[in-house]
């Protein structure tokens, strides 16, 4: 084999790649041999989803209204569960006694399924903007709380020493030692709180909404049309890829920068809290 | 001139279920351009005097103080650990402790770095260095801020022995240069036969047990006969007063 084509057969794009085309290939020959009308071919698939970027829909929301819904929602609900869970998660890590009194909440809070806050949120408050809302700060607050106040405890001590041993004002250090130490945890928080707001916003929308991204692969779904609910899945898949290539990764390159190299765990690796449900 | 004035000194610990005495009655005076080792086993409170001396910790009754003619003196503090900021880069460190950021205190953070032979990783973050380079970015910020004493806390025993050696050695070098006065703690004789110029001796409870001049010429050898024998007075001496763990 020339050298040039053996460097692209042993690539890891390649094997990538050829693992995403076998299974499109399979996945299209395999249809018709089933007897159900109800699983759409690759094709279909894509058929929909390029109409659905053309804004050509039959669903009351394009592809676009409905992710600018979700997306506004998303960051309404978090940046609100920021707003309470920072100060909480400071008080906690700062103060046993706090700690004491709210762990057990916080840890029910991180175990439970989103599908309970949208169910209770549905209940109380209907079909609103608001239940989305609250549903997304209910299953992200948590999140921020724990990440926050393990971030506490963890900045270093040693070199909040070296800053008073060597002068320097209360306000100096919490800005260049406190700050930075505390990132990777916002950071984390950040990562973790958005992805389980995200489960919880569309499972809100599903059940009291009339609107957003959830509601319309519900309304796929009502429909009976296979391809707009395995389309809009992909639609959230690339949604996601696009947040964490486009807004996450950079960020993170960018606070970031001083650790030493590229094939170290991911910055978030180190002493966050992740619950997967 | 500085001058470093420790009287009566007594620090205690206090947990919930015991009380732990770190120093008592420690009295011991310095200044000028002296090198003072402060030695004695682990436990002894070495490191709590010097962060009561530095202000990182208050002591429970007596006077540590350090003066510069009648107010408070400016002290570099040299960790057993680099201790540098990870996410800011080693010109960024000198400055976080400067007083003022203008471009007279960068060029001056810049020629200690130079001093250790760092001046070309000013824009490099600590995690690009070695242990000893690290360690030598903090003897650089020690010097940065110009202190009237230099406090060290076992600077050397983290790293290998020829990398030690060769930092002993420039310590020295620059303490002949800047004239500070110097207070460095360790548990390593032969450390202190080689670079001080007075020797105390903590025993432990954190009881002052010895306080002896070293007169030996500079610079000293660890292999010559002088500062070999110097070594083993000491650690007779050592033996005498009970201070090696049994």
């Amino acid at each position: 084999m020339p050298r040039g084509l053996r460097r692209f057969w042993r690539s890891t794009r390649t094997a990538r790649a050829i693992s995403i085309v076998s299974f499109l290939v399979g996945w299209q020959l395999l249809i018709p041999l089933l007897p159900t009308a109800l699983i759409p071919t690759p094709f279909e698939v894509g058929e929909f989803m390029w109409a659905e970027l053309r804004a050509d829909t039959l669903a009351p929301e394009t592809v676009y209204q409905a992710f600018a819904t979700s997306l506004r929602r998303l960051v309404t609900g978090f940046g609100i569960a920021l707003l309470i869970g920072i100060p909480i998660g400071l008080l906690m890590g700062l103060f046993k006694r706090v700690e004491e009194f709210l762990h057990d909440f916080v840890v029910v809070g991180l175990a439970m399924p989103s599908l309970v806050w949208a169910l209770i949120a549905a209940m109380w408050f209907g079909f609103v903007e608001r239940s989305s809302i609250i549903t997304v700060i209910l299953a992200s607050v948590t999140f921020v709380i724990i990440n926050v106040s393990e971030g506490v405890r963890a900045v270093p001590k040693d070199l909040l020493d070296m800053g008073r041993a060597y002068g320097t004002s209360d306000l100096h250090r919490v800005r260049h030692v406190v700050l930075p130490s505390l990132m990777p945890f916002l950071f984390a928080s950040l990562r973790y709180g958005l992805a389980n707001g995200w489960k919880g916003l569309v499972l809100a929308e599903i059940y009291a909404s009339t609107s957003g991204a959830g509601w319309t692969i519900r309304f796929w779904y009502d429909a009976r049309r296979a391809q707009g609910v395995i389309g809009y899945a992909l639609f959230f898949m690339i949604f996601a890829l696009l947040a964490e290539r486009l807004v996450f990764r950079r960020l993170s390159d960018r606070v970031f920068r001083w650790r030493p190299s590229q094939d170290q765990p991911p910055p978030e690796a180190e002493g966050s809290v992740q619950v997967n449900i | 001139m500085a001058s470093i004035k420790v009287q009566s000194l007594r620090k205690e610990f206090v947990t919930s279920d015991s009380t732990v005495v770190a120093l008592e009655n420690a009295s011991f005076e310095a200044s000028g351009h002296v090198f003072v080792s402060i030695v004695g086993p682990s436990g002894c409170g070495k490191s709590t005097l010097l962060n009561i001396l530095s202000g990182i910790e208050t002591p429970t009754s007596g006077i540590a103080e350090i003066t510069e003619g009648d107010k408070k003196a400016r002290n570099g503090y040299v960790f057993q650990a680099a201790r540098l900021l990870p996410w800011r880069t080693v010109m960024d460190n000198l400055l976080f402790v400067q007083k003022d950021r203008d471009a007279e205190t960068r060029e001056r953070c810049q020629r200690y770095l130079e001093m250790v032979d760092l001046g070309h990783t000013a824009n490099k973050y600590p995690g690009q260095l070695s242990g000893g380079m690290q360690q030598r970015v903090g003897i650089a910020r020690a010097f940065s801020i110009e202190p009237d004493v230099l406090l060290m806390d076992e600077p050397f025993s983290h790293l290998d022995a020829i990398t030690g050696r060769s930092l002993r050695k420039e310590l020295h070098h620059i303490w002949m240069e800047t004239r500070k006065t110097v207070l460095f703690v360790t548990h390593d004789v032969g450390e202190a036969v080689e670079l001080s110029n007075r020797m105390v001796i903590f025993g432990q409870g954190g009881r002052l047990r010895e306080d002896m001049k070293i007169d030996l010429p500079f610079p000293r050898d660890p292999a010559d006969d002088a500062v070999a024998l110097t070594k083993a007075n000491v650690l007779r001496t050592f033996e005498e007063l009970d201070l090696v763990a049994s």
